[in-house]
């Protein structure tokens, strides 16, 4: 079964109106299950409209959204998905520990489950000693951090990242996508990471599904296969063919070979 | 300790401000163009500041309490009205707050009435008040009326923006999370306007004060702080230090309530005293 899938999907802002816009036009899109893929594309190609389609933040103009077999609605009511922005967003009057918890807490879980799992999250991302800290005595590397803990604490079946490493500096940015590489190697999550970034959706992804604007669309999709996801990898022949194929499908230019 | 300090450096450049005022004012006041733009600094406008400490500790009339436990009382009287003012003008500033949030027609339609309320001249509001209300509730409770009706406007703006405060981000968190609207107020909103609320709070205690001493002088209801004012201003010309002590006591009777509402604030901004930032 495919994690998501979207089809012939379309969103009009302010429909019928003077200031109408077309962020997607006709998109579909499948997400197997355990697949990382991004979203890449210049502003106003619609790949966060995308995600918040498929997050069910938004309603479809027409077409339909599917996650997990089921439709975005549901899943969405289920927390069939685990959801990080740009910014940690995280509640500041919460402790680090209590943020990763509320997702928990929404679902109804007892006290101590909810700190069992919680805890394990903060390890899972390298917080641990940090539980008991708040929000703001935190570096943004370190709340972005606990907003993937946070995302990930349900387990969700599927991870939905909107530029979660936008805001950061390029080392701890670094330092992020391979600790998220192994965080979803761990869990079997499937991944749909949106980025304006070409060297960091190469990295991460298993595929790197290419938009373009007016009216937002799919252009091109493309299979990242490096052997393995740590330095070396960054320095592989493959790698930098893989980020020229991209850069290429988004200047427009022919598609001419991606493996 | 430096609190302590800062208060006393207050305290004693107002001193120096009042009798120094008095030491080289014009004791007629200075008139220019036939306006007054300085005050009278004789002792009848302006008495010592150690006539009027002094004056407390006289009995209030020949044979009588002594003032300083008659301002007291009547202090304590017009803290109660003020309490039972505020809470009551709080609980109905938030509530308005949570359905001007909830309904965006309730925002559109009440807030400019909320705005108006604010308007109407309190001395001319508070008689009606006292009129419709004194059938049925006791005069200081009418007067508590009053007080809340000052105190629920900082409340209810204040408070709207507070729950209107979270980003975008986080209302789609919660949306995320399948929470309703009232999950959402209660784990987002609610701790978000926090920072919104307790200076709204501070502004309503200050508010109930007012209104509370303004209701009893235009109710004429007894035993407040607010009729003693009154009370000893008539005695002004023969005992002009007496009116000071009046106005003493409500100016502390202000101060102690401003005190006790920043007390509320302690448990619940906890988050608010850790400052220092760790980097990994």
């Amino acid at each position: 079964m495919s994690a998501v899938l979207v089809s012939s999907l379309t969103k009009i802002f302010n429909q019928g109106r003077t200031d109408e816009v077309v962020a997607l036009s006709d998109v579909d899109l499948e997400i197997k299950s355990g697949e990382f893929v991004s979203l890449i594309g210049p502003s106003g190609c619609g790949k966060s409209t995308l995600l918040r389609l498929i997050a069910d933040l938004i309603a479809p103009s027409t077409g339909t959204v599917t996650v997990a077999g089921k439709s975005a609605d549901a899943a969405r009511r289920e927390q069939a998905y685990g959801i990080a922005f740009q910014q940690a967003g995280l509640f500041e009057w919460r402790t680090v520990l209590k943020n990763v918890e509320l997702p928990l807490e929404l679902r109804g879980l007892s006290k101590a489950e909810r700190k069992a799992k919680a805890s394990e999250m903060l390890e899972l991302v390298g917080l641990a000693e940090f539980a008991g800290h708040y929000p703001a005595q935190l570096s943004g590397g370190m709340q972005q951090r606990v907003a993937i803990a946070r995302a990930l604490a349900v387990r969700p079946p599927l991870l939905l990242m909107d530029e979660p490493f936008g805001a950061l500096d390029e080392m701890t940015r670094e330092r992020l996508q391979s600790e998220l590489l192994g965080i979803c190697a761990q869990t079997g999550t499937s991944t749909v990471f949106v980025t304006h970034s070409i060297s960091e959706a190469v990295f991460l992804s298993d595929r790197v599904v290419v938009m373009s604007a007016r009216p937002g669309r799919i252009t091109a999709s493309i299979p990242v296969t490096l052997d393995s996801r740590d330095e070396a990898a960054r320095q592989s022949p493959h790698y930098f063919e893989c980020v020229t194929a991209v850069r290429q499908a988004l200047r427009g230019t022919p598609l001419t070979s991606a493996s | 300790m430096k609190k302590t300090l800062y208060a006393l450096a207050g305290i004693t450049i107002f001193v120096v401000l009042w009798e120094g005022y008095k030491l080289v004012g014009n004791p007629e006041g200075t008139v220019l163009f036939g306006v007054r733009v300085l005050p009278r600094a004789d002792d009848l406008s302006m008495p010592h500041l150690w006539t009027v400490l002094e004056r407390l500790g006289r009995p209030e009339l020949t044979g009588g309490r002594p003032v300083w436990i008659v301002i007291v009382q009547a202090c304590l009287f017009t803290l109660g009205i003020t309490a039972a003012g505020f809470v009551i003008g709080a609980l109905v500033g938030l509530l308005l707050a949570v359905a001007m949030q909830r309904f965006r027609i309730v925002e559109r339609g009440l807030l400019p009435y909320v705005i108006l309320s604010q308007t109407v001249p309190l001395v001319a509001l508070a008689p009606l008040v006292a009129g419709w209300g004194g059938t049925i509730m006791p005069s200081w409770a009418t007067v508590s009326v009053i007080a809340a009706y000052l105190a629920f406007f900082p409340v209810a703006v204040g408070m709207l923006r507070g729950l209107q405060s979270p980003a975008a981000s986080g209302v789609e968190l919660m949306r995320s999370y399948a929470a309703g609207w009232w999950r959402t107020l209660v784990k987002l909103r609610f701790p978000a306007s926090l920072p919104y609320l307790f200076p709204a709070l501070r502004l309503a205690g200050a508010a109930a004060v007012v209104g509370a001493v303004v209701g009893e002088i235009s109710t004429g209801t007894r035993g407040g702080i607010g009729r003693l004012i009154i009370e000893y201003s008539r005695e002004a010309t023969s005992d002009p230090a007496k009116v000071y002590t009046a106005m003493l006591g409500a100016a502390l009777l202000g101060l102690v309530v401003a005190g006790l509402v920043s007390l509320l604030e302690l448990p619940l901004m906890r988050h608010r005293r850790h400052v220092e930032v760790v980097t990994l």
